[in-house]
């Protein structure tokens, strides 16, 4: 668990405070997104984590023991960063940038192969090819890739995540996301995760926390910042279509009814659409193939409909002003 | 080492001046043939036309750079014998390298897009050169002149050998005859020309910058 | 030269000139040979005691701007020194006097810009991003700067080595006038009795050898860049 109590840095001569009284628990196992506009404080806050920036005050406790007595080097090597600028060594291959932790950690030579191995693997590298590359060779979103398995080499419990996917095209961050997210399931970090889009934001996070100015304005999962913004400022930077947004977070299974009658009454309808698909997808069936219901299905079983009803109501559970959806 | 300070005062009051004007004419006249000669090549091998020559001319003044100052300085000599003439030829040939090499390389390190740009809003070759090349490469250019300057100004000393005289008779006599007052003498003398040659070059670079990118 | 007789006399004139050069340099081959080996040596020495001293001054004044601003402004000064007036002014200091301590530490001052300059300008020019990537991940400082900054800068630090030699091997043919037995001796020599063979053998010879030492520090350069800084 990593708790912030306070946090607060003020830059010499700057007039405002980067971060200004900052506090947030993340549970372990939990991946957070800090999200806010450019220069808010994001990644000040990821490195007084690490200790790369001191804090003017305020405190850091990692699993209860306060961070900065810790000793910064071991305390560093074990927590994966990830750089913003991506920051790999341009006079070592691909294959030793991943290596440096566990080298500096005294790892076997063979293990750390293996794992460097099994790591490029793991982002989508061929490790063959790409192994003994130098970094400019690769392309942006290639060398992105190497820093995230560099920061994963060592199999740190915590990985903090500047912005991990920022230098690449909106297909490969989707397919980056998605196959981070299943690593993520199978590995159980705790992850700080940076970024300015909010999309990426509430697709990657089980906790978001919405910066401001070096504030916090609002923490908590992406249904309850969706479902009650606090604030024009969150609800500004979740956009107008903060709606349908809400839907694709929302799982079929999750708002359909579950009415034997109506169900009776749907047999045969050419609308159907699987329980574990957001709802955002059965509106898109609804449109596309014009009709009011939606059989949900799992596997072959009708489970459930969802009607325009359902997904009404969902949206104007929204709190805030703007119901006019 | 015994140090006489009126001796050293005396060499500084009497016996340098006179040689002050020969070791600025040893200066000053290679430098202005080094900057008429290197500038204009230097701006003829960023043109497109003889690009393609710039990097073998360039790996020639480096290797010219190497050849040792005592050296050059004497290689003249059997061609032209003892005085000025072969001193300056060979201080000429000495200074162009610097100057060669900081037009070429701050010419051609003006950005690419910088010049499409200039191309793209309708400047011809020459107005590009006039008003965007050369202003954005001055500053690296005399930082050229100014190199070839002092080093000139150090190097002017060795021409005593050749029978061009300067503040390098000072300085040898001096040497010849353990007189550290003289050695002293010289070498300030020499100090203070090389900065304030630097500090002139320095205003002038100043003068002739544009106001913007002052 | 207005008939064709008259330039086939200068150009025989020119030949005879060139075979005295090289009479001259295989007559006296052992003299030469001396003379290349004491320039050689004092060179080597130079470079050991030089890259000992002032490649330590370039890493600790990465770390400090201030410190590093006054250093460098000394070196560039001693560098504007004429070199003559240098080795003068040693000879007359006691232990020094005339001869290969005043030489050596003559050359060795000259070699502080060009060196100190370029590991500073190395160190300092490491991309902030990799350093702070390396120190996120838990390099100490030390291995910041062995795995890091040294390898980083090492490309532009043996440039500075580079043209050091080469510096240094053109200065000392002067300290000739103080007494070292080396290729500038020719030279010196040469003036004093006016034997212009004498002077360009010299010329040609110390010329020569500046470039051979250019060559191959380029052939060692292209050698040890790592393949990933190439390009
Ligand atoms: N080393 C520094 N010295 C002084 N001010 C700094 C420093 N680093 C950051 N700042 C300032 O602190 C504020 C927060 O910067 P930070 O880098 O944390 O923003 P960010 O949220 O990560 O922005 P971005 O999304 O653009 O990366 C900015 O106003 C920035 O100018
Ligand atoms: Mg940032």
């Amino acid at each position: 668990m990593i708790e912030l109590e306070g946090l607060t840095k003020h830059y010499p001569n700057s007039k405002k405070p980067a971060v200004d009284d900052f506090s947030l628990k993340m549970a372990e196992g939990e991946t957070c997104v800090f999200v806010g506009p450019s220069g808010c404080g994001k990644t000040t806050i990821l490195r007084m984590i690490n200790r790369l920036v001191e804090p003017t005050s305020g405190s850091i406790r990692i699993d209860g023991k306060d961070v900065l007595s810790a000793d910064q080097d071991q305390l560093r090597r074990n927590m994966g960063y990830v750089i913003q600028q991506i920051g790999l060594l341009p006079h070592r291959t691909v294959r030793d940038n991943v290596a440096l932790v566990p080298r500096l950690l005294g790892w076997a030579e063979e293990r750390t192969l293996k794992r460097v191995q099994e790591l490029l693997g793991l982002v989508g590298l061929d490790p063959e090819e790409t192994g003994g590359k130098y970094p400019h060779q690769l392309s942006g979103g290639q060398m992105q890739r190497v820093g995230v398995a560099r920061a994963m080499a060592a199999d740190p419990p915590i990985m903090l995540m500047d912005e991990p996917f920022g230098a690449v095209d909106p297909i490969v961050r989707s397919r980056l996301q998605d196959e981070f997210l299943q690593i993520q399931h199978s590995f159980n970090k705790t992850i700080c995760f940076v970024t300015h889009d909010i999309d990426e934001a509430m697709k990657m996070g089980d906790k978001v926390a919405i910066i401001n100015e070096g504030k916090l304005v609002q923490h908590g999962t992406p249904m309850e910042v969706l479902s009650q913004p606090a604030g024009p400022f969150v609800r500004n930077l979740l956009g107008e279509d903060r709606g349908v947004k809400l839907l694709d977070l929302t799982k079929c299974q999750d708002l359909m009814r579950r009415d034997e009658g109506l169900l009776q009454k749907l047999q045969g309808n050419p609308c159907t659409i699987g329980a574990l698909q957001p709802v955002k997808a059965a509106l898109e069936v609804m449109l596309r193939k014009d009709c009011d219901t939606v059989t949900v299905l799992r596997g072959d079983r009708a489970v459930g409909a969802l009607t325009w009803q359902e997904i009404k109501g969902h949206i104007h559970g929204l709190s805030g002003e703007d119901h006019e959806l | 080492m015994n140090f006489d300070f009126a001796a050293f005062l005396e060499a500084l009051i009497h016996r340098s001046p006179p040689h002050v004007l020969e070791h600025l004419l040893l200066v000053l006249v290679p430098l202005l043939l080094a900057v008429a000669i290197s500038f204009p090549t230097g701006i003829l091998l960023t043109r497109p036309r003889y690009r393609p020559f710039a990097g073998q001319v360039l790996a020639l003044l480096n290797a010219g750079q190497t050849i040792p100052p005592l050296a050059v300085i004497c290689i003249f000599l059997p061609v032209w014998g003892l005085g000025y003439r072969p001193a300056v030829i060979a201080l000429t040939i000495y200074a162009l390298l610097p100057i060669a090499r900081n037009t070429i390389a701050g010419i051609s390190g003006v950005p690419l897009e910088v010049r499409e740009a200039a191309r793209g809003m309708g400047m011809t070759a020459r107005e590009v050169l006039l008003q965007v090349e050369l202003p954005l490469s001055f500053p690296v250019i005399m930082t050229g002149i100014k190199t070839s300057a002092v080093l000139t100004v150090g190097t002017a000393t060795l021409a005593t050998l050749v029978g061009a005289r300067g503040m390098g008779a000072v300085i040898f006599a001096g040497i010849n005859f353990r007189r550290v007052e003289l050695i002293l003498a010289g070498t300030l003398v020499i100090g203070v020309m090389a900065l304030l040659l630097d500090r002139i070059l320095t205003l002038i670079e100043y003068a002739l910058t544009p106001r913007f990118l002052r | 030269m207005g008939s064709a007789g008259g330039f086939l006399a200068y150009m025989e004139g020119i030949g005879e000139f060139w075979r005295g050069i090289l009479t001259f340099i295989m007559e006296n081959r052992q003299r030469i040979m001396e003379y290349t080996l004491n320039h050689f040596s004092l060179v080597l020495t130079v470079l050991a005691l030089s890259l000992a001293l002032w490649v330590s001054v370039g890493i600790l004044i990465s770390r400090n701007d201030k410190t590093a601003n006054a250093v460098m402004g000394i070196s560039n000064i001693l560098f504007c020194i004429p070199s003559i007036s240098l080795f003068g002014l040693f000879i007359t200091i006691p232990y020094l006097g005339l001869g290969r301590r005043s030489a050596a530490l003559a050359l060795l001052l000259y070699a502080m810009m060009p060196l100190v300059r370029n590991v500073y300008k190395g160190i300092k020019s490491v991309d902030r991003y990799v350093l702070e990537s390396g120190r996120g991940m838990g390099m100490s400082a030390a291995q910041i700067l062995f795995h890091i900054q040294i390898p980083l800068a090492w490309p532009v630090v043996f440039a500075g080595i580079r043209v050091t030699v080469v510096l240094i091997t053109g200065i000392a043919t002067v300290a000739t006038f103080i007494g070292e037995r080396n290729l500038g001796r020719l030279i010196h020599h040469g003036l004093t009795r006016s034997n212009s063979q004498m002077i360009v053998a010299g010329a040609l010879l110390v010329s020569l050898m500046a470039l051979l030492l250019d060559f191959l520090m380029g052939l060692v350069e292209k050698k040890i860049t790592s393949p990933g800084l190439r390009e």
